[in-house]
Formats: C-alpha cells, sequence, structure tokens
C-alpha cells in the first residue's frame, strides 16, 4: 500500500505500508534518497516515520498538484531494494541496575524473570530505529521481545534522567536528555546523547541498528556515568 | 550595537523564520509565533526575511539601548514606551544611547516583535537562531543579558499601511486544509467539528493550542505515528482539538483532521485563552496562492 496524501500547505505524506514492518524503515530511506537526487531544488526537509515520510517544499518552485504527480511518478516502479543506504550497528553500554532502572524491580516481579534473564533478554538482540522524534536524538527502537514488554506508566514520570533506557510496549529507547516520560525505565547508558555534543544530531537515523550490551556498576561510575 | 535586559519578561526569546530542515533530527521547526508581525518588523528596517527578532510573549520587558539604533516593533500592543513615552508600533524608530524600552502589558494582542537592523547576532545552533526550552535550544532572555547587533546609522521612515495593521480583537476563523486522516473521520464528526464554536484553554503556548468544546466521537483513537506539519489539528483522545505550533514534536501518533493555514495560525499567535474561534474548509490551490503571495511580498525564500 503506497499512497500520497496532502499533510500541509507545503508538505506532503507518503505512506509506504500501513503495518510496522522491519523493511520499511530501508524502503523509506532510499526512497527519501531518490527524492533528494531528483528534487533537490524543490525540497525542503524530509521527516520519516515508521511508515511514512513527510515531504515539505519550496512553494515558489512547484505547488500540489504538480508535485504529488512527480511523486507519485517516482514512486511508480520504484526498485525499493535498489539503492542500500548506509545503515549502521551502533552499539550502547547500559548498566541495569535498581538505582539506575527505575521499573526495573517491578518487571523482575512482574514478568517472573531474574535480573540476569532480563538483561539477556533485552541486550542479545539488535534493535532497528524506526523513527526519530519527540525530541531530537530520541530514536524509537524495535521489537521488544515479548516476554519483557510492558505498557507505559498511567502517570508519566516529572522527570527521567539522561541516558535513562525505556520500554513501552514493543518498543525501547533511550532519554536523550532530562525530560518527562511514561516509559518504563530499565537501566541507563552513561554515553552523552544530548545536543551539547552537536554531532550527537546524527547519532541514529531511522534504518540504523541498535545493540544494548550490560557493563557492571563500577564500569557504569568508573567511566562516568551517575547514579 | 547592543541591548542590555533590564528586565526579562515573562517569556522572551531571540526568534527567526525557523529551523526548518531538521525533521529527520527529530528536532522542531521553532520560529516565530506570529509570521505576519515578524515579517513586517524584518521589511520596515529592509532586512531580510530570516532576520532574528525579540518575540516578547505578555509583555514585563525593559531594555536599554547602548548605542544609537533603528528599530521596529510590529505585533500585539504591549505598551510600548521610550522613556516612559508611548511610542508608535508598526514603524521604523530611531533611538539613542540611554533610551529605555518597555513593554509593559498586553493591551491587543499577546506577542509582539522587535526588530534591529540586521537581525540580533546570537549564536546560530542547527540553522538557526531560534530559541527551543522544550529542546534545551537556547535560553530566554534573563536580566542583564547583552543582545548584540550590529551598527546602523541609517535613517528610515517605514511604515505599515493602517490597512494592513491586523485588529487583534476581531474573532478568528481558522481556514482548515482536508489534511492527513481528514477523510476517515465521519460526515457526522466532520460536522460537529465544523459547525461548533470552540474556545481556546490555559494549555496554550508555543507547543501547542489545546481546544474545549464538545468531543468528537472517535473511530480509532492511536495510529502509527508519523510526521507532523506545521498546524496539524491533533484530535486527542478525549475527542478535543490539538492544534501543533512551532515548538510541536514532530512526529505524534494521534489522528489528524486537518491543518491550519499558516497565515490563520499568525492570528492565532495573538489570542488569549478563552477565545472562542471556529473552523472552516480551505482548498489547496487558494492557500498555496495566498501564501506564495504572501512570500513574494516579503522576499521568503525558505531554501
Amino acid at each position: 500500500m503506497v499512497k500520497v496524501t496532502l499533510a500541509g500547505e507545503n508538505s506532503i505524506l507518503i505512506y509506504f505500508g500501513d503495518k510496522i514492518d522491519a523493511r520499511l524503515p530501508k524502503n523509506i530511506a532510499n526512497f527519501a534518497n531518490a527524492l533528494k537526487i531528483e528534487f533537490s531544488e524543490l525540497i525542503i526537509d524530509l521527516t520519516p516515520a515508521y511508515t511514512s515520510l513527510l515531504v515539505s517544499y519550496d512553494l515558489g518552485k512547484t505547488n500540489y498538484l504538480k508535485f504529488a504527480a512527480d511523486i507519485e511518478r517516482l514512486l511508480s516502479g520504484f526498485d525499493f531494494s535498489s539503492a542500500v543506504e548506509r545503515s549502521e550497528l551502533i552499539h550502547i553500554p547500559v548498566y541495569y541496575g535498581f538505582e539506575t532502572g527505575l521499573d526495573l524491580e517491578r518487571l523482575l516481579a512482574e514478568k517472573e524473570l531474574t535480573l540476569e534473564a532480563f538483561i539477556d533478554i533485552h541486550s542479545s538482540q539488535e534493535y532497528l530505529v524506526h523513527a526519530i522524534g519527540f525530541s531530537p536524538v530520541f530514536a524509537f527502537l524495535a521489537e521488544v521481545d515479548s516476554r519483557i514488554q510492558a505498557p507505559r506508566l498511567a502517570t508519566p514520570r516529572i522527570k527521567i534522567p539522561a541516558g535513562s533506557v525505556g520500554i513501552a510496549d514493543s518498543q525501547t529507547a533511550i532519554y536523550p536528555t532530562d525530560s518527562s516520560g511514561g516509559w518504563n525505565i530499565i537501566g541507563r547508558t552513561l554515553l552523552d546523547l544530548s545536543l551539547n555534543n552537536p554531532d550527537n544530531l546524527n547519532k541514529f537515523k531511522t534504518g540504523d541498528r541498535v545493540k544494548f550490551y550490560p557493563i557492571t556498576r563500577d564500569e557504569y561510575i568508573k567511566y562516568g556515568g551517575g547514579l | 550595537m547592543s541591548f542590555k535586559v533590564i528586565k526579562p519578561g515573562f517569556l522572551t526569546t531571540v526568534q527567526d523564520y525557523g529551523r526548518t530542515t531538521h525533521g529527520a533530527h527529530g528536532m522542531s521547526q521553532s520560529g516565530v509565533m506570529d509570521e505576519h508581525a515578524f515579517c513586517w518588523a524584518n521589511h520596515l528596517l529592509e532586512n531580510d526575511f530570516n532576520d532574528a527578532v525579540l518575540e516578547i510573549t505578555f509583555g514585563g520587558v525593559e531594555l536599554e539601548a547602548l548605542d544609537d539604533a533603528v528599530i521596529s516593533v510590529c505585533g500585539a500592543d504591549l505598551d510600548f514606551k521610550i522613556n516612559d513615552q508611548a511610542a508608535l508600533i508598526w514603524h521604523s524608530v530611531k533611538v539613542n544611547q540611554g533610551d529605555v524600552l518597555s513593554w509593559a502589558l498586553p493591551k491587543r494582542g499577546i506577542r509582539t516583535y522587535l526588530a534591529v537592523k540586521g537581525g540580533f547576532k546570537t549564536p546560530i545552533l542547527f540553522d538557526s537562531r531560534s530559541v527551543n526550552l522544550r529542546e534545551n535550544i537556547g535560553s530566554k532572555l534573563a536580566e542583564n543579558d547583552i543582545l548584540d547587533c550590529e551598527s546602523s546609522s541609517l535613517e528610515l521612515d517605514h511604515f505599515v499601511a493602517p490597512q494592513y495593521i491586523p485588529n487583534y480583537n476581531q474573532d478568528i476563523v481558522l481556514r482548515l486544509l482536508p489534511s492527513y486522516q481528514y477523510a476517515e473521520f465521519s460526515e457526522a464528526q466532520r460536522a460537529l467539528f465544523f459547525n461548533q464554536s470552540y474556545q481556546i484553554t490555559n494549555a496554550n503556548d508555543r507547543t501547542g493550542c489545546r481546544l474545549d468544546g464538545a468531543p468528537i466521537a472517535l473511530e480509532q483513537e492511536k495510529m502509527i505515528s508519523e510526521g507532523m506539519s506545521y498546524g496539524s489539528v491533533e484530535i486527542a483522545t478525549n475527542g478535543l482539538p490539538i492544534i501543533l505550533l512551532k515548538d510541536a514534536p514532530t512526529i505524534g501518533g494521534y489522528p489528524k483532521i486537518g491543518t491550519v493555514f499558516s497565515l490563520d495560525l499568525a492570528k492565532l499567535a495573538q489570542k488569549q485563552p478563552q477565545t472562542k474561534l471556529k473552523f472552516e474548509l480551505m482548498d489547496i490551490h487558494q492557500a498555496q496562492k495566498q501564501r506564495l503571495k504572501f512570500n513574494q511580498f516579503f522576499q521568503i525564500s525558505p531554501n
């Protein structure tokens, strides 16, 4: 199901599917690339997310009807597997402990898992970046193993410390800065993902893969992690 | 040339046209809330359309000019004074070293724009000078801040013709493009949406404007998150609309009934909580024609 629809007075939304699918981020990245090459003069910004791509364009150079038709034309017959966007595997060290994993104790009881088993499940698989949003550098990663999935908290926390790793249903993510939020917090990374380091803006892109690896409390503190 | 901040006010930030090219990084568009007043403020000084201004919300601000300067103030009437004397808005104004510029409180509208020749020279962060407090990009004005700008001995006598100065007390109708999930709302739901008067709630800030009214029944409450355009109107789980504004997150998962025309959002930026408003449908061709005319007049080139 590919569909082109109106989003705003200078934006168009393209749907590449109607279900979250691990193949879509790469397909969308490939198409976004082709769009950038073909219409570099017209495009202002591209926002990929899960199943869609938001395209904003310069009204001074084209209009809705014309550009929607251009996009349709490029879509029809587009070989989504043609060029493969550069995708990276990013490793994130996490201290999974009760001081940093604010919801860990409760989750272990609910899921009837030992800490070791929980850590093993969360850190043994590769996650795919499906979208960046909520705030800069916040990457939505999926898919979390069903044994450790948990719904968002009924009442979001006012303050979650920067670096916290959370789970919400089938997704996991890292909070790049202190912020409010309702995800179940299971640990914390000592990596600085904030924009204090401007290079972090490009830390994750949709289609990248992320793997967490557990570190001990001593390692976490030794390398500058705060409790 | 510079200004010293004596009183920073309730919410005063440096803004420009916005951070329009970082959607893929999850970064908000940011930028001025009232593009109409902002564009006039720069236009009166023969500035570039994107030059940074001060967005003063509600007032409570006092600045001291540390050198001579030419400025303009466009937007809300916040009781603008120079050395305690009422001063002109929608007009270029010469200020002298030592002058104290003040904005006390809102008389008509809530946001006003102070432009200086060449714009304020705060740091460019991710291609824009716009402050975004939600994203910790820049900060709001604080006491004793120094705001730098270029020196200018320019003599200007520019003003906005009265017919182009909006009456911010007028009722507003927000024109809505039938975008996103518009077609998925039933005819009865759409009729309920367009036929009622909504009221602006206290939850009305740079991120979004929540409205109160009769809730719309939703068949589908949650969907897969997708990119959100400036002005798109989410229908939240409680059936009430949220209009997404300049500091809104880039993606979201509520169904959207449409997208408000940008020049109507400029009018919305001047409205207090409790104000009533209605929506009416607008055609994309009309919207693009009107916005293009605006862009051409103010020489806006978003790329």
